[in-house]
């Protein structure tokens, strides 16, 4: 019984004392406290719990839905990471929100964020589950409205783009509901992709999963919001807790409701989806000039590998995709906020005004380079080991589908890219020679490299004993399968740690030379050229892949918002709009106007008929006489 | 042959609640903006007139009473839409005088010839429906509860209609129509199969087109107008597939629907009365004008959508349960003016309430009336508690059906 109360206080307690603290100001900071420890004491709680059972409670039957709560490993699992997360952003915010405009609300928001995605992940029923996703919706619209004042086009691009996913996720549910007799889950035995309406079903929740986890082409809303809203609200809803919710969701509905194995092309078309983002994302981030943007595009990017890797239908692959939504959201996390922190000091997030912030931020840029080695996929942090474990599901695929290599490569080269434009990055932010303006920027406070150095050292932790720890405890028993093939390196990780070591002590070498640039004097024409105008800027990096053949025009054609979703939806939406409002409807009311004429000229014709002179009566009595005897005779 | 048949059930109940609830908050409303206007009495006479029309038709068993409550509210329409006495209010309430009371003959025959086949008004004894009756008594609810191809006197009408007034046409004289189609037809049972498909279907291609007309609707009230021909066309749906989801999702329809449109109509009237424009590409920025309001419309906006902590979010759930549940096909349509109504809110919130053109000059507008400001926010409040507590009015539909 105690379990079923921890799920309900885990719920409820947060957005109560949420509320509460919106309405007393002053005590706000203590409140949200007691809110989020008490939410990771309840959720520890649930994950233990988790480990050796499975919670399941029914709150309420109505109109053939039952409210239930469930909550098994795999949701357990979910719901701790959830607490973590929000704990750690939220102590962040602290100082890096303070005084900021929308910072009451944006800590209520925080609250009712974190007790609708655990409502998410504790509900046994895809229609109560629907319930929390819709008060997700309305909080990650409000916190997006926070920031600059251009963040209302991106909070308007964010509710339309979710909620239109959300309405798919809608029928898919009700064609389920409908179609198989129950939205309940676990399903015993699962559900089959018999006919054509529950493949629809399946692809529809699919595609509120992927939305919600920014996939593409759904992902379009989260670039723009990058640019104007503060990064703790891009840590906290796209780059932890919106991809712990969709890959949850996914997770669900992929191997606990559907039974996806005998349909290999729904597989094959996540993989693509998942191949398409990795690629497609990771392209647009290189040639970005503005860290948050930037680092936006990642956070989609490496989504792809989530989905790849659930896609496959291999254990290991699953569990290297499931592997990678943790160290996803770890690292990302900490990418923003370490990113955060730079904007906190220097004011700016273009790179150009950035630079040589490496000497001034020691522990900043420590935790940004591991973050950005870890999301590269170098070993041996955490990315390293789940990427792997995602390449070696699809390599297993070789027996099922012949074209796998096509997977493999896009994932590989993906993840050099993702080290490429980390490079820049790391080059534009902490190294180079630093703008004369930036003299005075100090490493930020104390409440803000907290959270990130936590967050570095749990990729590094969550690298080299990945065996040990997460996959151990936490990611195979989330899992309903056994799972094989992970331990296939096992005898190579000493030589990886080995090639790793090499790579730090050369980065070392490097920074130690690279945080003290050289300097020459540049003269033009005989005199000092000003050192300003000679600096070396971190945008250019990879400017020459924009002039390549094919991916110019790729690229203008992304620029100009070609594979934005959004827009083509308000060309749609607008064609619907002059078609229905300036042809259907126009010639609805010129019809009822046409017969209104028709009537008023029928009036007019018999009104000319009442001459007022007494021949013409006359007449007309001599006419109806004539009538009325014709009648009579025939 | 015609007394004063009224019963109670708990769907009668509800709505007739629903209306008056409704017809208090628009004398509120007043109160707190009509004092510079003239011939006040009218005003009052009229909206009593719509909201006992409704309480009546909700509560009524006998189809001839209906129809006389049908044609009191046709009438107080009439006076309230030429309420101001200037020439497009006049020509507006023309078009809505001449409309309803030609397509309530044309329903008039209707129910002479169901009188005619049963011997009876009352809908607890009639047995048959002939097809032809069905159609003609179809046609009256159409006109009434403004459904495409009969929709042409909505718009007008919203655009000449006192505020105050307005909110009770939209929340209390729409839904007269699809509470006949209730009674008659989907309790009754008397619809044939072949024609419910019908009605859903035209409910559907409405509600599409209605949605889609306020897509590129500038002026607030016309794009509130058609969003009623959307909203009420997910009821007429709803009560034609018909069972329990259909019956009761329907009757939570009118209920978030009433209270969405009620609160919108006086927010956007308010806003018009503040800045003295109608055009939604004229405005900007509203929040600066009074927080509460903001919240308060993102409310309405909200449940009119169908989000969660919200009545519509049950309301559309249900409706698009039993849509499904006739055909997968109906579903996607009624998702798709779902879709549709999400993409108008959004950009009439969006446009109203934030945009990008903040420099208009602040100093012109008048400050709100916190009586209406307070009218909105209890309309919103009620449904974020309805929302939060979706239960109660779904056990209380629920156990009306047994």
């Amino acid at each position: 019984m105690g379990e079923i109360s921890a799920i309900f206080y885990v719920i409820l307690l947060p957005i109560a004392i949420g509320l509460l603290g919106f309405v007393i100001n002053r005590l706000r900071t203590e409140l949200d406290f007691v809110a989020f420890l008490v939410a990771l004491i309840l959720s520890i709680r649930i994950f233990v719990a988790t480990r050796t059972g499975i919670i399941s409670y029914n709150l309420a039957s109505m109109f053939g839905i039952d409210f239930r709560f469930y909550a098994d490993s795999l949701a357990g699992l979910v719901v701790l990471f959830n607490a973590i997360f929000a704990i750690l952003i939220w102590f962040y915010s602290l100082r890096f929100m303070s005084k900021k405009p929308g910072e009451r609300t944006y800590h209520m928001y925080l609250t009712i964020t974190l007790a609708a995605a655990n409502g998410v992940v504790l509900s046994g029923n895809l229609i109560f589950l629907l319930i929390f996703w819709n008060v997700l919706v309305f909080a990650l619209y409000g916190m997006l409205l926070i920031g600059k004042t251009d963040s209302t086009f991106a909070a308007r691009k964010a509710l339309t783009i979710i909620g239109i996913a959300d309405y798919a996720m809608m029928l898919g549910i009700v064609l389920l509901l409908v179609r198989a007799g129950t939205a309940n889950f676990p399903v015993e035995p699962r559900v089959l992709l018999a006919d054509p309406w529950l493949i629809a079903s399946y692809v529809l929740i699919v595609v509120g999963a992927l939305a919600k986890a920014g996939a593409m082409p759904l992902h379009s809303w989260i670039p723009e919001a990058a640019k104007s809203v503060p990064a703790s609200t891009m840590a906290y809803l796209p780059a932890s807790l919106d991809k712990l919710l969709g890959i949850y969701l996914l997770m669900r509905v992929s191997y606990f409701i559907f039974d996806i194995s005998g349909v290999t092309s729904v597989r094959i078309v996540l993989m693509v989806i998942g191949s398409v983002t990795i690629i497609a994302a990771v392209m647009m981030a290189m040639v970005q000039k503005e860290a948050m943007r930037l680092l936006s595009f990642h956070a989609v990017s490496q989504v792809g590998y989530m989905i790849l890797g659930i896609g496959t239908g291999i254990p290991v692959g699953i569990a290297g995709g499931m592997f990678h939504m943790i160290n996803n959201t770890i690292y990302k996390t900490c990418l923003f906020l370490s990113a955060g922190s730079v904007e906190y000091r220097a004011r700016a997030t273009e790179l150009d005004r950035l630079g040589g912030l490496g000497v001034k931020m020691p522990l900043t840029m420590l935790s940004f380079i591991v973050a950005a080695f870890a999301i590269s996929g170098v070993p041996p942090f955490n990315g390293f080991y789940s990427k792997w474990m995602v390449y070696q599901g699809v390599v297993e695929l070789g027996d099922q589908i012949s074209f796998w290599p096509v997977f493999l490569i896009a994932a590989m080269f993906g993840s050099v890219l993702t080290l490429a434009s980390f490079l820049k990055m790391i080059h534009s932010l902490f190294l180079g020679e630093r703008p004369r303006e930036l003299d005075k920027v100090r490493e930020a406070r104390f409440e803000m490299v907290v959270p990130t150095l936590i967050l570095a050292a749990a990729c590094i932790l969550f690298g080299v004993f990945a065996q040990a720890i997460p996959l151990k405890h936490l990611i195979l028993p989330a899992l309903s399968f056994p799972v094989s093939g992970i331990g296939f390196w096992t005898p190579a990780l000493a030589t990886i740690l080995m090639i790793g070591g090499l790579l730090i002590g050369l980065l070392v070498y490097l920074l130690g030379t690279a945080m003290k640039p050289r300097r020459a004097r540049v003269f033009i024409g005989g005199e000092v050229m000003e050192e300003e105008a000679a600096r070396i800027t971190g945008p250019n990096f990879y400017s020459s892949v924009h002039t390549v053949d094919m991916l110019e025009k790729t690229y203008s054609f992304g620029e100009g918002g070609a594979f934005d979703f959004y827009n083509y939806l308000k060309g749609a939406t607008g064609a619907l709009g002059v078609l229905l409002r300036d042809v259907v409807d126009k010639l609805i009311t010129t019809l009822y106007r046409v017969i209104g004429e028709i009537i008023q000229n029928l009036g007019r014709l018999t009104s000319a008929l009442h001459t007022g002179e007494l021949y013409g009566y006359i007449g007309w009595i001599f006419l109806g006489g004539i009538i009325i005897l014709l009648m009579l005779v025939f | 042959m015609i007394g004063l048949d009224f019963f109670i059930d708990n769907y009668g109940l509800l709505l007739g609640a629903l209306f008056v609830f409704v017809g208090l908050m628009s004398f509120v409303y007043a109160l707190g903006t009509m004092h510079e206007k003239g011939h006040r009495l009218e005003y009052y006479l009229m909206l009593l007139l719509i909201v006992g029309s409704g309480v009546g038709v909700a509560f009524s068993y006998n189809i001839l009473l209906i129809f006389v409550f049908w044609e009191v509210s046709t009438f107080a329409a009439w006076r309230a839409v030429a309420y101001y006495r200037r020439a497009p209010e006049i020509e507006a309430s023309t078009w809505t005088f001449l409309i309803n009371f030609i397509a309530a003959s044309i329903l008039l025959v209707g129910i002479l010839m169901i009188y005619n086949d049963n011997g009876t008004f009352s809908i607890f004894d009639i047995s048959t429906v002939s097809e032809t009756a069905a159609l003609f008594v179809l046609v009256g609810i159409m006109t009434k509860s403004v459904t495409v191809p009969f929709h042409v006197w909505l718009a007008p009408a919203y655009g000449a209609i006192p505020t105050a007034l307005g909110g009770s046409l939209a929340g209390v004289a729409e839904n007269i129509g699809v509470i006949l189609f209730l009674r008659l037809f989907t309790l009754s049972g008397h619809g044939t199969p072949a024609f419910m498909e019908m009605v859903a279907w035209l409910a559907v291609v409405s509600s599409i087109v209605g949605g889609g007309v306020a897509l590129r609707s500038n002026k607030l009230r016309n794009m509130l107008a058609f969003s009623t021909i959307s909203q009420v066309g997910f009821v007429l749906l709803a009560f034609a597939v018909g069972g329990l989801y259909g019956v009761v999702g329907g009757i939570l329809y009118i209920l978030a629907h009433a209270l969405a449109k009620s609160g919108l109509f006086y927010g956007v009237g308010l806003i018009e009365d503040v800045t003295g424009e109608d055009d939604l590409t004229n405005m900007s920025c509203m929040f600066r004008l009074s927080p509460v309001l903001t919240l308060g419309m993102a409310l309405l906006a909200g449940s009119l959508v169908g989000f969660f902590p919200l009545i519509g979010f049950f309301s559309k759930l249900a409706v698009i349960v039993s849509a499904v549940g006739h055909s997968p096909y109906l579903g996607i349509g009624a998702i798709a003016s779902a879709v549709v109504t999400l993409l108008y809110i959004t950009r009439f919130y969006h446009e109203v309430f934030f945009g990008d053109k903040c420099d208009i000059a602040k100093s012109r507008y008048k400050r709100p009336s916190n009586a209406a400001v307070a009218v909105v926010f209890m309309l919103a409040l009620l449904s974020l508690i309805l929302g939060v507590m979706f239960y109660e009015p779904l056990g209380f539909l629920i156990a009306g059906g047994q």
